[in-house]
């Protein structure tokens, strides 16, 4: 079945991505990620001095701010600074700084529909490369139900998304995509709810939908997950092998 | 969270004890996990029980429809309003339904006077999402002449009392609302609407909503690393929970919305079971609307 966008040839084909970092001068890290004609610019500060009122004693505290391609934030703005926010909290060990700030703001350069799911890459890209420590690295992928074809469609245009059923956003950790006797994971206990599916950290689906499509939607982004997480490892280690390079010099 | 390291010592002589509130102030999370380990909370209820629920319609005699919701010790009322407005010139016979959450400092000392929190925002835009991705209202019903003069309907929801679960309440206390909601029927001619002045409201002059179907909603809290599911957390058990997983469903069982945050990933069968307790919850949640 053709796809709106046509550009590309199956349902299950993202779009093709590309991220740079530390584009910034002034930000502690900083990093674009592109989802096609998506793009989000992302910087992280931190750790930084941090307002008294919304200092933590034991952790570090996370600020994300969402800045939209046009005007001022609105709710939906919000909204997504809560999702990314609450999505980050986890993955960064806040506990090594107490009582700092990481602050990261997400700007939306270019908006061609999965603009969260791209949001969220860049701001992971950005704080691998502010050297924030993390327990593990996340990729996230939107996926629709086609109204007219009852088709699940990866990585969707605005156009495609215009014309979905249900629109869902997953975020995979890559803890998850390795098998639970080798993951000796230190702060989640996995092992009591272990069916050995895949385990979304977050999703975000509204529309009208059913149980069974649903899981299955989590399937197809599980493995499409995997290929994002390949490429931020790729990102990451040609960026490492750079700098020692350029050490060396 | 802040809590594990501070009482070794303490524990070890024997002559120092202290009370069950001491203890619950002091190490909130292992207070709760000694319950959470056999089975209950501690507020009596078991992990998948729900808080009592009652809702009442017709509770704010000003406005065109309302509700008032209560959710254990969380308390919201809803009130929607119904104001002739201009339409968006790319969609010149829609009106407008647009819900708006308040958390003031009224209801809970944790929050600030201002403008809406993160929280509340967050709250509003997700009954915004269902509202308008699961079609439930048909916004071109609200059309008085096109191009002209549309309805807006005002969503407010005002929490009055905050015990946690403020998701599940809000969009029971909107859903309750928009079904009692009648508005005057209008008559519009040559730039100048005119609304009926009856004083007793009947199908003559006035029309009620065509609802094509009422989402609601079931949250659960994940706790710790044993991953403890709780239904309907309360605002002490958010505080120390780390994820949340809420679902929203229709009366044939459709999913309306679902959302998982926070720190555990969940398995299928943790999702599968969410949804089927959640099931159970709105056909409950929709006998206590009808028996109202």
């Amino acid at each position: 079945m053709a796809r709106l966008d046509t550009t590309r040839t199956s349902a299950h084909q993202l779009r093709p991505f590309s991220s740079s970092q530390n584009l910034l001068n002034r930000a502690d890290g900083s990093a674009q990620f592109d989802f096609g004609g998506s793009s989000v610019l992302c910087s992280v500060v931190g750790p930084a001095e941090v307002k008294l009122r919304d200092e933590k004693l034991n952790k570090a505290t996370l600020e994300v701010i969402v800045r939209p391609l046009v005007g001022l934030p609105g709710v939906k703005d919000k909204a997504c600074e809560r999702a990314i926010r609450e999505t980050l909290e986890p993955i960064v060990i806040s506990a090594l700084h107490p009582r700092t700030l990481v602050q990261i703001v997400v700007q939306t350069m270019k908006d061609n529909g999965s603009i969260l799911s791209t949001a969220l890459n860049a701001a992971i890209m950005a704080l691998l490369d502010a050297g924030i420590p993390l327990n593990s690295i996340i990729g996230s992928v939107t996926c629709i139900i086609d109204s007219k074809t009852n088709e699940i469609l990866l990585d969707p245009t605005t156009e495609e998304i215009a014309r979905a059923k249900s629109t869902h956003v997953f975020v995979f950790d890559n803890k998850s995509s390795i098998p639970s006797s080798t993951s000796a994971s230190m702060d989640v206990d996995i092992s009591n709810d272990d069916d050995g599916s895949p385990r979304p950290l977050f999703s975000e689906s509204t529309g009208l939908f059913t149980e069974e499509e649903y899981l299955e939607c989590v399937n197809i982004s599980f493995k499409a997950c995997q290929a994002v997480h390949g490429f931020i490892r790729t990102a990451v280690s040609k960026k490492i092998e750079k700098e020692h390079q350029q050490t060396q010099a | 969270m802040a809590s594990t390291s501070i009482s070794v010592s303490a524990a070890e002589s024997p002559a120092f004890s202290f009370s069950a509130s001491t203890f619950q102030k002091l190490h909130p999370v292992e207070f709760f996990r000694k319950f959470i380990s056999q089975g209950v909370r501690p507020d009596g209820r078991l992990l998948e029980g729900f808080r009592p629920t009652t809702v009442h319609k017709n509770v704010v005699s000003t406005a065109n429809g309302s509700a008032m919701v209560r959710i254990g010790g969380t308390t919201v009322i809803c009130g929607v309003k119904a104001e002739v407005a201009e339409p968006k010139m790319d969609s010149p016979n829609q009106g407008y339904l647009v819900p708006n959450v308040e958390l003031s400092p009224m209801c809970s000392s944790s929050f600030r006077p201002g403008p809406p929190s993160e929280q509340a925002q967050a709250v509003s835009e997700a009954i915004n999402r269902v509202l308008k991705e699961s079609k439930v209202l048909d916004l071109t019903d609200l059309c008085i002449e096109e191009g002209k003069a549309v309805w807006a309907l005002w969503a407010d929801v005002s929490c009055v009392s905050y015990d946690g679960n403020i998701y599940d309440a809000a969009l029971l206390s909107v859903m309750t609302a928009l079904s009692d909601v009648r508005i005057r029927k209008p008559t519009y001619n040559e730039g100048i609407i005119k609304v009926s002045g009856a004083e007793i409201l009947d199908d003559e002059n006035s029309f009620t909503l065509n609802l094509a179907r009422t989402p609601l909603s079931a949250t659960f809290s994940l706790f710790d690393s044993s991953m403890a599911l709780l239904a309907d957390a309360n605002a002490a058990e958010e505080a120390i929970c780390q994820g949340e997983i809420s679902v929203t469903l229709d009366e044939k069982g459709q999913i309306c919305a679902l959302s998982k945050v926070g720190a555990a990933s969940s398995s299928q069968t943790l999702l599968r079971q969410c949804i089927a307790t959640a099931r159970t919850r709105t056909d409950e949640l929709r006998s206590i609307i009808r028996s109202q």
